[in-house]
């Protein structure tokens, strides 16, 4: 035991490397162990009980493959042209189109206000008030606008979908940009920074980026949650089928559904991540 | 503002009459009171005093981050308003852009002048070489040390060119050894690029290694108190006499 121990550390790296490799494996194995164990409990428990009650596992996987595969026809939003599908895709990509351009409108109108108020003192002494009482209000609750603003269809829930990811992202800029230190700005001024906009640009939003990247990164993941709120109400895709499915009793389609939304979020959160950690590798 | 329109003595640096009072909870505070020195070009000044003696409001009125409630400071001749180019700083805590390289932080201020790529690249190197930090171009500010970060506000400070080195206790937060050699480096940069220095301390040791002369500001609100001429040939050794009779002046000169 000893000596293997000796020998190992004389390979210095190469046994940091496997133990962090064998940590690996540990953790691996006890994820998979915990993971058999939820399915083999959710099996038994779901077993005796009706579908439209709880599904089982295997019932959920079944439905997912079908829906997978079900062809479907699909007219393209704006395009026109119809296309064979399957309902999955389908679902999919109707909840895409409002999910990315509220996400993207919403999410760029809330950093550009947050760095607006952030810095100028002016702009947030007179907004703020109104900022406070509008804030609290859940995105949801606009669903009345939405409605005789844009209809039930796809600029409804994505006018849903992007104040939800104003607020998250107006907040974090706007912290972001108050939290840059008056030093920082001092040192700018004394190498030549005149204008406020070359102060923005090349300090304030640099020095803020990791707050408004954490606010980017938390409105990928709770648009999802407004995308299936929005929905209820009638809008086409993922959440409409999750909704659909339940009042037809086929929660094994609805909980195949919960299952998109699960693995679209881990995806766009594992690409963001990356993202970020290359934005930000200076951050100490 | 300007009591005079005309700067009263020669000099490089002129800090004419400055008073300063902010207004606190508690009332007015008097920080500065009749702050008078001049300032030669070339040469490298010291300002000395006790915490609350307004070293620092001294300082940041001089870089122009803050205005004198009376007076003026004169830069060859014409009165300073706002921070400015002609006025490097360089700050205890650094101040660097940790988003940056080292590269970029000393670009930074070249970036924000009509200069082609090539000649800020070129005048970046010349700075990071003349401050020993050549190889560590592409490091961010968290892979470095204390010491080495403050080397790149230095070659930052200097890569625009500035008239005046303003140095606000730039070693405060390096260990004692280090900021033996950063003296040494400070006196190599300062003979070679003949910049006006003007370095506000506590550390009367530090003020006797570096200084031509010490102005010591003392009291509640500060005002100069004494300026001492520092006669000793550099490289200057700790264990002199002469030494230690200028440190014990000033310490006496600062109590």
């Amino acid at each position: 035991m000893s000596i293997d121990t000796t020998t190992e550390s004389e390979s210095g790296l190469f046994a940091d490397e496997e133990l962090l490799e064998s940590g690996r494996r540990q953790r691996l194995l006890r994820g998979t162990i915990g993971t058999a164990v939820f399915l083999v409990i959710w099996q038994v428990s779901a077993t005796p009980v009706p579908t439209y009650l709880l599904p089982t596992p295997l019932e959920v996987a079944q439905a997912f493959v079908v829906e997978l595969t079900a062809p479907t026809t699909f007219i393209l939003p704006l395009l026109g042209t119809e296309v064979t599908l399957t309902r999955m895709i389908v679902g999919l990509i109707n909840s895409l189109y409002h999910y990315i351009p509220g996400l993207f409108v919403g999410g760029a109108a809330g950093i550009a206000f947050g760095i607006a108020l952030g810095w100028s003192q002016l702009l947030d002494d007179a907004i703020t008030p109104v900022q406070r009482v509008l804030r609290p209000i859940p995105p949801l609750a606009w669903i009345a606008f939405a409605i005789v603003w844009l209809g039930v269809n796809h600029q409804g829930a994505a006018f849903i979908v992007g104040i939800g990811a104003f607020w998250i992202n107006f907040y974090n800029a706007y912290a972001g940009v108050k939290s840059v230190p008056e030093s920082t700005k001092e040192v700018a001024a004394s190498l030549g920074v005149e204008s406020d906009l070359t102060m923005i640009r090349k300090v304030i939003v640099p020095k803020a980026s990791p707050e408004i990247m954490t606010g980017i990164r938390t409105s990928i993941g709770q648009s999802w949650m407004i995308v299936v709120a929005a929905e209820l109400f009638g809008a086409p895709g993922v959440g409409f089928q999750i909704i659909n499915a339940a009042q037809n009793l086929a929660l094994d389609v609805s909980v195949a559904y919960m299952f998109v939304i699960s693995i679209v979020f881990l995806i766009s959160d594992g690409i963001f991540q990356r993202v970020e950690s290359r934005v930000l590798v200076w951050r100490e | 503002m300007a009591r005079m329109s005309q700067q009263p003595t020669d000099g490089k640096i002129v800090v004419d009459g400055i008073d300063k009072r902010f207004r606190s909870e508690s009332g007015v505070v008097e920080a500065l009171r009749d702050v008078n020195f001049a300032v030669t070009e070339g040469e490298f000044v010291c300002i000395i005093g006790a915490s609350g003696a307004g070293k620092t409001t001294l300082f940041r009125i001089i870089a122009g981050l803050e205005a004198a409630t009376e007076g003026t400071i004169w830069l060859d001749g014409e009165p300073t308003e706002g921070p400015g180019t002609d006025r490097g700083m360089v700050f205890q805590e650094y101040g660097l852009f940790p988003w940056r390289t080292v590269l970029k932080n000393v670009t930074f201020g070249l970036e924000q002048r009509a200069l082609d790529k090539q000649a800020r690249l070129e005048r970046a190197h010349e700075m990071i070489d003349l401050v020993g930090l050549d190889g560590f171009e592409d490091s961010y500010p968290k892979e470095l040390s204390g010491g080495m970060k403050q080397r790149v506000g230095i070659a930052r400070a200097l890569a625009v060119d500035p008239e005046i080195l303003l140095m606000d206790e730039p070693f405060g937060s390096v260990d004692a050894q280090t900021k033996g050699r950063l003296h040494e480096e400070l006196l190599d940069i300062w003979a070679e690029t003949s910049k006006t220095v003007l370095f506000v301390t506590h550390d009367v040791d530090e003020a006797v290694t570096l200084a031509d002369r010490v102005v010591v500001l003392t009291g509640s609100p500060g005002s100069v108190h004494e300026v001492v001429d520092i006669d000793l040939d550099r490289p200057r050794s700790r264990t002199d006499d002469a030494f230690a009779d200028y440190e014990q002046q000033l310490r006496d000169a600062i109590e």
